[in-house]
């Protein structure tokens, strides 16, 4: 059990949230904040490493959930084992201040006290980023983006800020950008599948837009199908990628055989037949992960619900069509 | 050849509680004082400075990119790769522009280096300071004394370890002086340590000398001319040779799954 708490995964599903959180009165109780005086209390707290990994996830956890009180009970622990001027501790108490904020005017005063702490110390990435999210929660999408360019030309190595950077980008539109901020991540962590087909992704909805020539829809296409090939060559069940590939070889037969000779590209437009596979293959990954899952075959399982009801929604639209 | 006669000694038992036990009980008590006074005297770490941290990350771009470049189009790489060489060499992420070009101070001089000396130092002294102290007084108070006999057999080159402080030359290997199960419990309490103050305390002393070798070795880093990295890195970027490695990934993909 505690091993959840000293390592949750990233993405913690609500109900598993949920669990957590309820865990938090218990711990609370078990272990009191009075210890016993000085030498006694070398034999009987233990103070391990994990204690305190397991109460900042408490905080994650409980302010997700709603628990203030308990988070602001871990969060006191907290405090008063490493000091209000932890970097950690600073954006952990930023984090619950803004949680208990009742409407934007107190986001307002807590981006504020942000201001400040980054002014007095630049290099505190921890609370900048707080800052970021903070802006971003307010909708303030565009000075979000202008802050999290000076993080990262301070700190160009930060995947997790190129991923954000892209996101944002994203959500305005900027696909170019978007696409660049997600090349760095990957330049960063080059095997990461995820990023590959996100990359992919973000490809395939620029070619979508409006706005380009059909020279550029080819290069964006075929770039977007052999990125989620890789994705796929990384990690060979990975759904969104089929899905990714499905979507862009069914989208690169529609486009080829109409498409010109090309001379600005990196590489030549991938030819009919290798894409009419690819798009076969994909559909037959779709269909065997979909049965499967849905049968609950051993190893199967941990798919994402939503994502199986999508990819099942894909393949069905597909076989309506034959039969019309 | 008959076998030797077996050594008896009859030692008085006060030997034990006197010599023996005192002598354990000290080594332990002063590594759990050093332990302490480590803690104390660490000085906490210096931050770094906005500009020395985005001139370090700035080079560990460049070698990221150096080493991922594959995962890259060839356009894409291209853009990057001028736009950081450029930037390299005329300088663009150095914490200090205006010491470029400059000769590197004196290490002695520069009052960063010199906090970090000061640390070692006193982790140095804490440590030396109490074993002259000891050893001085075992050899004053019990040099010669022979303490407890081993429960078993060893070869006479054990000798010098386990009876400094006794010049018997006939005396059984198995029995150890008082100077010996000094440095016995010098070198063998590190295992009760760890029990009392936990795995990573700084009680003993064989850790303490592996810890100081690291920031020294640490230290050297920095201590480069940061200019002549990014030059260095600049040159490497403009040779590398780049191959983007969605090439051909359909075909492969399609080879591996089908």
């Amino acid at each position: 059990m505690s091993t959840d708490l000293v390592n949750p995964p990233v993405q913690l599903q609500p109900e598993k949230a949920l669990h957590l959180s309820q865990l938090a009165p218990q711990i609370l109780k078990s272990s009191p904040t009075t210890s016993l005086p000085y030498p006694l209390s070398l034999l009987t707290t233990p103070e391990s490493q994990e204690t305190w990994v397991v109460y900042e996830n408490l905080v994650f956890q409980c302010l997700r959930t709603g628990d203030d009180d308990s988070a602001k009970e871990c969060l006191d622990r907290l405090v008063d084992r490493f000091g209000e001027d932890n970097e950690r501790i600073m954006a952990l108490c930023g984090m619950y201040e803004e949680a208990v904020a009742k409407d934007d005017k107190e986001l307002e005063g807590v981006l504020k006290t942000y201001n400040k702490a980054i002014q007095a110390d630049p290099t505190n990435m921890l609370l900048r980023k707080r800052k970021i999210a903070l802006l971003k929660s307010l909708s303030r999408t565009n000075d979000a983006i202008s802050s999290l360019v000076e993080l990262l030309d301070a700190s160009p190595i930060d995947s997790e800020a190129w991923a954000e950077l892209s996101e944002l980008y994203f959500s305005q539109g900027m696909y170019q950008q978007a696409i660049f901020s997600l090349e760095e991540v990957l330049l960063i962590t080059p095997n990461a599948w995820t990023i590959h087909a996100r990359l992919g992704e973000i490809l395939y909805i620029h070619g979508q837009s409006p706005s380009v020539n059909d020279a550029e829809i080819l290069k964006s296409l075929s770039e977007s199908m052999r990125r989620f090939c890789r994705s796929l060559e990384l990690c060979n069940d990975y759904l969104r990628g089929y899905y990714g590939l499905k979507l862009t070889t069914k989208r690169l037969l529609d486009v080829l055989p109409s498409a010109g000779k090309q001379s600005d590209a990196d590489l030549p437009p991938p030819s009919t037949e290798t894409v009419h596979k690819l798009h076969e293959l994909a559909t037959r990954k779709l269909a065997e992960i979909v049965r499967r899952s849905a049968s609950k075959e051993k190893g199967w399982e941990g798919f994402d619900p939503a994502e199986i009801i999508a990819a099942r929604e894909l393949l069905d639209r597909e076989t309506q069509k034959v039969d019309r | 050849m008959a076998q030797p006669v077996v050594q008896t000694i009859h030692r008085d038992p006060a030997l034990f509680y006197w010599i023996l036990l005192p002598i354990t009980v000290v080594m332990i008590l002063t590594g759990i004082l050093r332990h302490y006074a480590m803690v104390l005297l660490q000085s906490t770490p210096k931050k770094q400075t906005l500009p020395l941290i985005r001139q370090h990350r700035s080079l560990m771009r460049g070698v990221n990119l150096r080493t991922n470049a594959n995962v890259l189009s060839p356009s894409s790489f291209a853009a990057r790769k001028s736009f950081l060489v450029a930037a390299f060499q005329s300088g663009a992420f150095l914490a200090d522009p205006d010491a470029k070009g400059k000769p590197r101070p004196n290490p002695m001089t520069d009052p960063a280096a010199m906090e970090g000396m000061m640390g070692m130092m006193k982790g140095q002294v804490a440590m030396m300071v109490p074993q002259t102290l000891i050893m001085g007084w075992i050899n004053a108070f019990f040099s010669g004394f022979v303490i407890m006999k081993l429960p078993f057999p060893l070869t006479p080159q054990f000798k010098s370890m386990l009876q400094s402080g006794v010049g018997t030359r006939d005396l059984d290997v198995r029995w150890v002086s008082s100077l010996s199960w000094y440095f016995l419990t010098l070198f063998g309490l590190q295992p009760v340590y760890n029990f009392i103050l936990g795995s990573n305390n700084s009680a003993n002393q064989v850790t303490q000398q592996m810890a100081g070798m690291n920031p020294g070795a640490g230290m050297m880093g920095p201590e480069q001319d940061p200019d002549k990295l990014f030059q260095s890195e600049a040159e490497n970027l403009e040779v590398i040779e780049h191959k983007w490695i969605l090439e051909g990934v359909e075909d492969r993909l399609l080879a591996s799954l089908s």
